[in-house]
């Protein structure tokens, strides 16, 4: 208790007196966290509402795929992405591993499953007969999909919730594509990571403290959001 | 309620429409029309394939056999009321954008269809908090607020309780009515078609059985299979040729009557009693009022209508239940 007292003592003022290296890292993890969770919702939320609307072949794969990634460990997500951005890799000309770009695609591939998922199953347990009705009067695709979001907004805003914290948080694929290179491509959680391990636990405990403020904002200020009846207002084209 | 055949514009046609549910056939080579002025009630019991033949007949599900011509456009409210998390007015609003009403527009039909049909008052509460029968309210409005040439309704009173569901049908009768539009509502309840319909079609084990104005079907029913499901539930031997089918108010008790029956079973209902009479060629039914007979009281009773079938169409008494039709 006493070793913890003395390593807040020292924490503390690193975070108080606004330590650059402490700031420029706060500042690209929120970008990442940003950006990550950004093309996540851009790229779930169309994939999600195929599910939930679509008839495809591989619909019923494609949901069971998105499900199955909500418990892929990051490291292996982060290994694979390695092999495909490595030098030799399929996707190697890109030249990504140990650049700020790779800690964007690795946090993005984590994120994305969380919107798909939960924007499907969100929007799978809708009442029926209210896109159904809609259908029936004729609706298109984009007020059918404008419609699902809307009604389905909290399930979605959830998986907007679950992807963002997954990109502020989540180190694994961050450390293996990214390298956490110091001073360079580390987020607040591969920060922590590598301050533990050359034992600088004043600054792990600096970085821990900024992390769990950082989370408790961003995701906080969402989950209002959410809470308040009309949440997001998600409209592509309103009809009022 | 109009007597008189509509002698509209033809909106719908549809000729040997067939619906399959995989391998199972749920309708069965229906033939019908549907004209501009006229309101008309597609009644059967559970399961009959009254909502897949609307389905079908609205170009939501795709039949396995025949065809429809429809002219216009068809608005068709689907059984379940389910409304966005949206005011009333929103609501309907929304209707309209999915029909394809230039915005400007919306508002003022959305409000006209809610005063049309009661729920004005509504306009600015949540759906969230409307009751069933403001829901249904709604979920009307929005089908009519659209004024399609062809509106189809499935089951609009379903789950309501009868006051409600009275002050409904009330309400939504005046908003129904238009001379260029054709109307098909689905019901479950004999009562709801009679309060509705211009003409009735009956639908049993998919096959479309009867095609009528109320009255005609209610006074002559062409089979029996369709007078049991009209309520005519007492049947006598009538002859050595011949079968009478009778509702409750054709069985009159009366001191002077010709028959003798024994009161074998007697329900409180609202306005009496309803009396199962035994005789020896059969079994009637009639509602009493107080003081009714009792249970195994001698009555004297008499018949004014009914229907008369070939006992051979109705088979052994005992068996009525099994009707074909």
């Amino acid at each position: 208790m006493h070793e913890l007292w003395e390593l807040l003592r020292d924490a503390v003022p690193m975070i108080t007196h606004g330590n650059p290296h402490l700031m420029s890292i706060v500042w690209f993890t929120v970008q990442v966290a940003a950006i990550a969770t950004g093309l996540a919702t851009v790229i779930g939320l169309p994939i999600g509402l195929a599910i939930a609307l679509g008839h495809f072949r591989g619909r019923r794969t494609l949901q069971i795929l998105a499900n199955a990634s909500l418990g892929l460990p990051p490291v292996l997500v982060g290994l694979f992405l390695f092999f495909v951005f490595a030098g030799q890799g399929p996707l190697g000309s890109l030249r990504l591993p140990v650049t700020r770009r790779a800690v964007f695609v690795a946090q993005t591939v984590l994120a994305l499953p969380y919107v798909v998922a939960f924007t499907a199953a969100a929007i799978q347990g809708l009442p029926p007969g209210l896109l159904a009705q809609a259908r029936a009067l004729g609706a298109g695709r984009v007020q059918l999909a404008a419609l699902a979001l809307r009604e389905a907004r909290i399930g979605v805003l959830a998986g907007i919730i679950a992807a963002l914290g997954t990109a502020l948080s989540e180190v694994g694929a961050v450390v293996i594509v990214g390298g956490n290179v110091y001073g360079y491509d580390q987020t607040l959680a591969s920060a922590a990571l590598y301050e533990a391990n050359a034992a600088h636990y004043a600054d792990t405990v600096a970085i821990g403290l900024v992390l769990a403020g950082l989370i408790l904002v961003l995701m906080g200020g969402v989950s209002l959001l959410q809470q308040q009846g009309g949440g997001i207002r998600m409209r592509f084209r309103s009809a009022a | 309620m109009s007597t008189e055949p509509s002698t509209g514009q033809v909106l719908l046609q549809a000729q040997g429409l067939s619906v399959r549910h995989g391998a199972r056939a749920v309708v069965h080579e229906v033939s019908l029309e549907l004209r501009a002025g006229e309101i008309v009630a597609l009644l059967g019991p559970n399961g009959a394939g009254k909502s897949s033949l609307l389905d079908a007949l609205a170009g939501a599900l795709e039949p396995a056999g025949g065809r429809v011509e429809r002219r216009g456009r068809i608005s068709l409210a689907l059984q379940a009321p389910d409304l966005a998390r949206r005011t009333v007015l929103a609501n309907v609003v929304l209707g309209l954008a999915w029909w394809g009403v230039p915005r400007p527009q919306r508002r003022e039909r959305a409000t006209a269809a809610l005063r049309a049909i009661g729920a004005d008052h509504l306009a600015g509460r949540a759906a969230t908090t409307l009751s069933g029968g403001e829901r249904r309210r709604v979920h009307l409005a929005r089908a009519i607020a659209v004024d399609p040439d062809i509106l189809m309704l499935d089951e609009p009173f379903a789950g309501l309780d009868a006051e409600v569901r009275a002050s409904l049908l009330e309400d939504v009768l005046s908003a129904l009515r238009s001379d260029d539009r054709a109307t098909l509502v689905v019901v479950h309840d004999r009562a709801e078609a009679w309060a509705l319909a211009d003409r009735l079609l009956i639908l049993i084990d998919g096959r479309l059985v009867a095609d009528g104005t109320p009255r005609e079907l209610l006074e002559r029913p062409p089979s029996p299979g369709v007078a049991r499901f009209l309520g005519y539930d007492g049947c006598i031997r009538d002859g050595q040729t011949h079968t009478l089918l009778t509702r409750p108010p054709h069985v009159i008790l009366d001191p002077a009557g010709r028959h003798e029956a024994t009161v074998t079973r007697a329900t409180p209902t609202e306005d009496g009693f309803r009396l199962e009479l035994t005789v020896p060629t059969g079994r009637l039914y009639t509602v009493a009022p107080l003081p009714a007979p009792v249970v195994g009281d001698t009555v004297r009773w008499r018949v004014e209508g009914g229907a008369r079938f070939p006992a051979a169409q109705t088979g052994p008494l005992d068996e009525f239940a099994m009707l074909r039709t």
